[in-house]
């Protein structure tokens, strides 16, 4: 059966449309990656109206290659420049750079785009075996699991997204409030209307996030006139640079320690709900650094610094994909937009949505291993593209993509209205990032919103009354595992802000881990009773750890930040 | 004592959290459901009207950033500074008025045009790269949308009647 599926999507990612498709699309998302400012995640919004005159599987493999594409293109400008194209690519630009100025800039680029392919190739694997066994796990879930599920990506992504834990919940509540505009998907009964067609028919769903992110965004970047006037970037420096492939393979190869477990920090980053590119890169840069004897050559242009954050961010994609696949959870923005285009072929993300959609699903599996093949072929055609495409003035850009926007949003629905929903939103959006809230918790209430309100009611509907649905929440084992991680993801932004300062901070690890294993007894089966008694282990090794210490935090332990 | 941009943030929220809330009270129960229609919403309400509590009084009892109090702004530098997001709202907010009479590819050059223009350096020259620009983007896009992906895109009522 497993054989058949793939065979049958095999024949679809293989069809001559799709691969010419796919190759549009790794080439977009590798310019797109290149230019500062224009996100990964602009970049997969923006292919999004493109994907409803295709297939699902077209649509999506199109989409994961921008998506691989733009993880892979953040380097060239990074190395190239010292400006790093996307969050994703912050950390590289650490060592890539200098490596790139100490006249070496092929050997950079080699080194880069082969640490992404082995990431990507690394998270592939992981991601076709754990996929369909995380789906087996999430088919246990109940309505009040699920629940507790949205609760704890919403918190989650509020304390990653900024700063302000507050702001962050806040802006997830606007997203949830948003979602609640227009019919209500089990009563069908009409909320806050006031009296306007617009209102009672309620927001699309990508209209919202195509204004909330890409129509601010583009805002933002052409807010000072001056720059908005000059081209993207001066990178004269570049012409006739050569990816040198081979010696790049050789270096990689020796540090393959690194790629692993580089790899692994990506893909366990990629899990949790809205932890992407931008922490994973810095937290496997970090890991490599304190892993390296030669750690105080990081900074100056060592080659661990290149291959730990390019591996490990290409690896997050992987990640955030397993979470969609397996449990129809955006893994981060960039999967909530697939998501949408899922959506928009009638296709339902959920646990069963490998074992409904078996040819999608794999047809996912292969595209992602075939996107990182055509990343690097296409990478030094791009190195020529983005060389023209930064002479551009980010104005001259911005205008035309509005418009595209505008185009796109219509081209989904063929309603006005959904341009006018894509203007308010632009508005709002760029209202938010101004008064420093963060929008990706608001993108995830906007998509988590209905499956919230659905589980929600039918977790009241099954548990009778209000106090035994409460009872039920932190009975069921599953659900009670997502709440405590909810409470301790809002309790993080704190542990952050004082684990080199406050003794409370060593026992939040141990803490957490010995409160995880409560779930884990109360789940059946012999293994999970094993991982509870191998959570209390480690919660006494890390307190024990503490406690030869003396209980003292580690003044050097800062929190990692873009600028670390 | 200076009011900082938080706590007036924190106020507009209370306040569309007290509106939304009191629409929610509005909001039809019907017989049949388990869950009222209300009953969701008004969750997230309590959220937010907490939250945004507690954001207040956080912005009450921190002390302005010193960048902030020198960020304070007179209207006319207010002005200027988002001069370029104005202009695009603006001339968006037209494309959209305009939009059933000029059509789509009218009204989108027009609009990629006029916000190039206004955006860009004025000069003959560029004027005339902004109209090419335009042209080119516009009809570029169009026709992949109308031919490739057969989306009928609105016509608007100048290129109707000439038909």
């Amino acid at each position: 059966m497993i054989l058949e599926n793939i065979a049958l999507a095999f024949g679809a990612v293989f069809e001559l449309r799709n691969l010419i498709l796919m190759t549009l699309g790794v080439t977009a998302g590798l310019i797109a990656g290149s230019i500062p400012g224009f996100t990964i995640t602009m970049a997969v919004v923006l292919t999004l109206p493109f994907t409803f005159g295709l297939t699902a599987v077209e649509g999506l493999a199109t989409m994961i290659g921008v998506f691989v594409g733009g993880l892979s293109g953040g380097l060239m400008s990074g190395m190239l420049t010292g400006i790093p194209g996307t969050p994703s690519s912050i950390a590289t630009t650490f060592d890539g750079f200098p490596l790139a100025r100490s006249g070496r800039p092929g050997y950079a680029l080699g080194i880069g785009v082969w640490s992404s392919f082995f990431g990507g190739i690394f998270s592939a694997v992981l991601l076709v075996t754990l996929a369909p066994r995380l789906a087996t796990i999430g088919l246990e879930f109940g309505p009040w699991d699920y629940f507790a599920l949205v609760l704890f990506a919403l918190t989650i992504t509020a304390s990653l997204s900024g700063e302000t834990l507050i702001k962050g919940i806040i802006a997830g509540m606007l997203g949830l409030l948003v979602a609640t505009i227009g019919e209500d998907d089990v009563n069908g009964v009409e909320r806050f209307s006031f009296g306007n067609d617009m209102l009672a028919n309620g927001f699309s769903f990508l209209p919202v996030l195509i204004g909330l992110f890409a129509f601010s965004q583009l805002l933002s970047d052409i807010q000072d006139t001056e720059t908005a006037r000059k081209p993207l970037m001066e990178a004269g420096d570049a012409k006739g640079v050569k990816v040198e492939h081979w010696n790049a393979i050789k270096t990689i190869v020796k540090s393959w320690t690194n790629v692993v477990r580089s790899s692994l920090i990506g893909v366990f980053t990629g899990i949790l709900p809205a932890a992407g590119g931008s922490i994973s890169n810095i937290l496997a840069y970090d890991q490599a650094k304190k892993a390296s004897k030669e750690s105080d050559k990081f900074g100056t242009g060592h080659v661990d610094g290149i291959i730990a954050p390019e591996s490990a961010n290409n690896a997050t994609a992987g990640g955030a994909l397993i979470t969609m696949m397996a449990l129809g959870i955006p893994g981060d923005v960039v999967t909530a937009v697939m998501l949408g285009a899922l959506l928009i072929h009638n296709v339902q993300p959920s646990p069963t949505f490998i074992i409904d959609n078996p040819e999608l699903a794999y047809s996912i599996f292969i595209a992602f291993f075939l996107a990182h093949f055509i990343m690097i072929g296409m990478q030094s055609f791009c190195l020529r593209a983005f060389l023209l495409v930064v002479r551009i003035p980010m104005y001259t850009l911005a205008c035309v993509i509005l418009v595209y926007c505008a185009i796109g949003v219509f081209a989904l629905n063929n309603i006005q209205d959904d341009i006018w929903t894509l203007f308010i939103f632009g508005i709002v959006g760029y209202g938010l990032r101004l008064l420093g809230f963060p929008l990706a918790p608001m993108i995830l209430g906007v998509v988590l919103g209905h499956v919230a309100e659905l589980n929600l009611n039918r977790a009241v509907t099954i548990s009778t009354t209000g106090d035994q649905f409460l009872l039920d929440m932190i009975t069921r084992p599953w659900s009670l595992f997502f709440l405590i991680l909810a409470s301790f993801s809002l309790m993080f932004p704190f542990y952050q802000k004082h684990r080199s300062s406050k003794t409370w901070t060593v026992f939040f690890p141990p803490l957490l881990v010995l409160a995880l294993s409560i779930p884990m007894f109360m789940m059946d089966g012999m293994v999970r009773t094993v991982i509870a008694f191998g959570l209390i282990a480690i919660a006494g090794y890390l307190v024990v750890k503490a406690g030869r210490r003396g209980f003292r935090v580690d003044p050097d332990d800062t929190p990692l930040t873009p600028t670390a | 004592m200076a009011v900082s941009r938080d706590t007036i943030v924190a106020i507009l929220l209370l306040a569309f959290t007290a509106l939304m809330w009191n629409a929610s009270t509005e909001i039809e129960i019907t017989p049949y459901a388990t869950m009222a229609s209300s009953v969701w919403p008004q969750i997230i309400l309590v959220g937010l009207g907490i939250f945004s509590a507690l954001l207040l009084a956080q912005a009450v009892t921190t002390k302005a950033p010193a960048e902030f109090k020198a960020d304070r702004l007179g209207p006319a530098a207010l002005l200027a500074r988002y001069r370029n997001a104005l202009i695009i709202y603006v001339l968006f907010f037209l494309f959209l008025i305009t939009l059933p009479y000029l059509g789509m590819l009218i009204g989108a050059t027009i609009f990629v045009f006029l916000a190039l223009t206004l955006l860009g350096r004025l000069s003959p020259r560029m004027v005339g790269v902004h109209a090419l620009i335009a042209l080119g983007s516009v009809g570029v896009m169009w026709a992949i949308f109308t031919y490739a992906l057969h989306v009928i895109l609105p016509q608007g009522e100048i290129l109707s009647n000439m038909y």
